[in-house]
């Protein structure tokens, strides 16, 4: 079953070299500013839909986060570790 | 003939959504009178707010928890910007909410473009998740690039009009990079528009 998840990178370069390969694998990627609550070397990351962590664990990523989408109401997704 | 009612059930819908809808229909108009049920405090002061701006005659009836509102229109533009009738929360200390957001470029600040974009698309995505979202957002010069087919920040810009956000894209800078077929999102502006807006309150310019 699909999951969104966020990748997060340990320099910008590696995220926006990440989001090219990613794209060039057919996977759809967004970049986004990191939030607060997630640690990275990097404000950002890169949201995408996949079954499991692999692809974006292999596109050089530091961390993997679980992303909910914002409940009724809310504005902001919610993100929690990924192991 | 008699007046015709048109019905909306705006109950659980958070603000500005009942507004939208009910902008929405009076867009469309084919009715006398629009009459929209809510459930909450927020949206029936928005919907009141939103109807005398529109020009509309309001009638509001309470019970039980729920509100009808009736809007009548009586103007010859009855679908003003959204954000008009959403207000802003009460301005930071020292300097009121920005009103308008004017991008002048495709990327925030000068140097490398690609991290100028890069900060650019994080700006406006971070706008979408933000509790307070300007009244409009004008797009000149590049900017305009951000609202055309292919952008990277499409899908945002479009969250944001969702949120009651006019986007507003300058004519003659789309004319000039070709690009006036494709845009995808927002209206068109001429100056005379752009300048008033700018002028009517506390902008922010990034480019």
């Amino acid at each position: 079953m699909a999951m969104l998840l966020l990748a997060t990178y340990a320099s910008s370069h590696s995220a926006l070299r990440a989001e090219q390969g990613l794209r060039a694998a057919g996977l759809q990627v967004e970049l986004i500013p990191v939030p607060r609550q997630v640690r990275s070397d990097c404000g950002f990351g890169l949201l995408a839909e996949v079954p499991d962590g692999d692809l974006l664990a292999r596109s050089g990523a530091q961390d993997l986060w679980r992303v909910t989408e914002p409940a009724a109401g809310q504005l902001r997704r919610t993100y929690e570790p990924y192991l | 003939m008699s007046p015709t009612c048109r019905t909306l059930d705006a109950r659980g819908l958070p603000c500005p959504q009942p507004v939208i809808l009910a902008r929405k229909a009076l867009a469309e108009g084919g009715f006398d009178t629009l009459e929209v049920t809510v459930d909450d405090a927020a949206s029936r002061e928005n919907l009141l707010k939103f109807g005398a701006y529109a020009r509309c005659l309001v009638e509001a009836v309470d019970e039980g928890g729920l509100t009808r509102i009736r809007l009548t229109p009586q103007g010859l533009d009855p679908a003003p910007a959204l954000a008009d009738a959403c207000p802003l929360p009460a301005g930071a200390a020292g300097g009121g909410p920005v009103e308008v957001v004017l991008l002048s470029a495709d990327g925030i600040g000068q140097g490398d473009p690609d991290l100028a974009r890069l900060l650019l698309r994080g700006f406006i995505y971070t706008l979408t998740e933000a509790e307070r979202v300007p009244r409009r957002l004008l797009l000149m010069n590049s900017g305009v690039k951000l609202a055309v087919e292919g952008s990277e920040s499409l899908a945002n810009l479009r969250k944001l009009e969702a949120r009651g956000v006019e986007v507003l894209a300058c004519g003659t800078c789309l004319e000039f990079f070709g690009l006036t077929s494709l845009l995808a999102v927002g209206g068109i502006t001429n100056m005379y528009e752009l300048a008033g807006h700018l002028m009517e309150g506390p902008t922010l310019t990034l480019g």
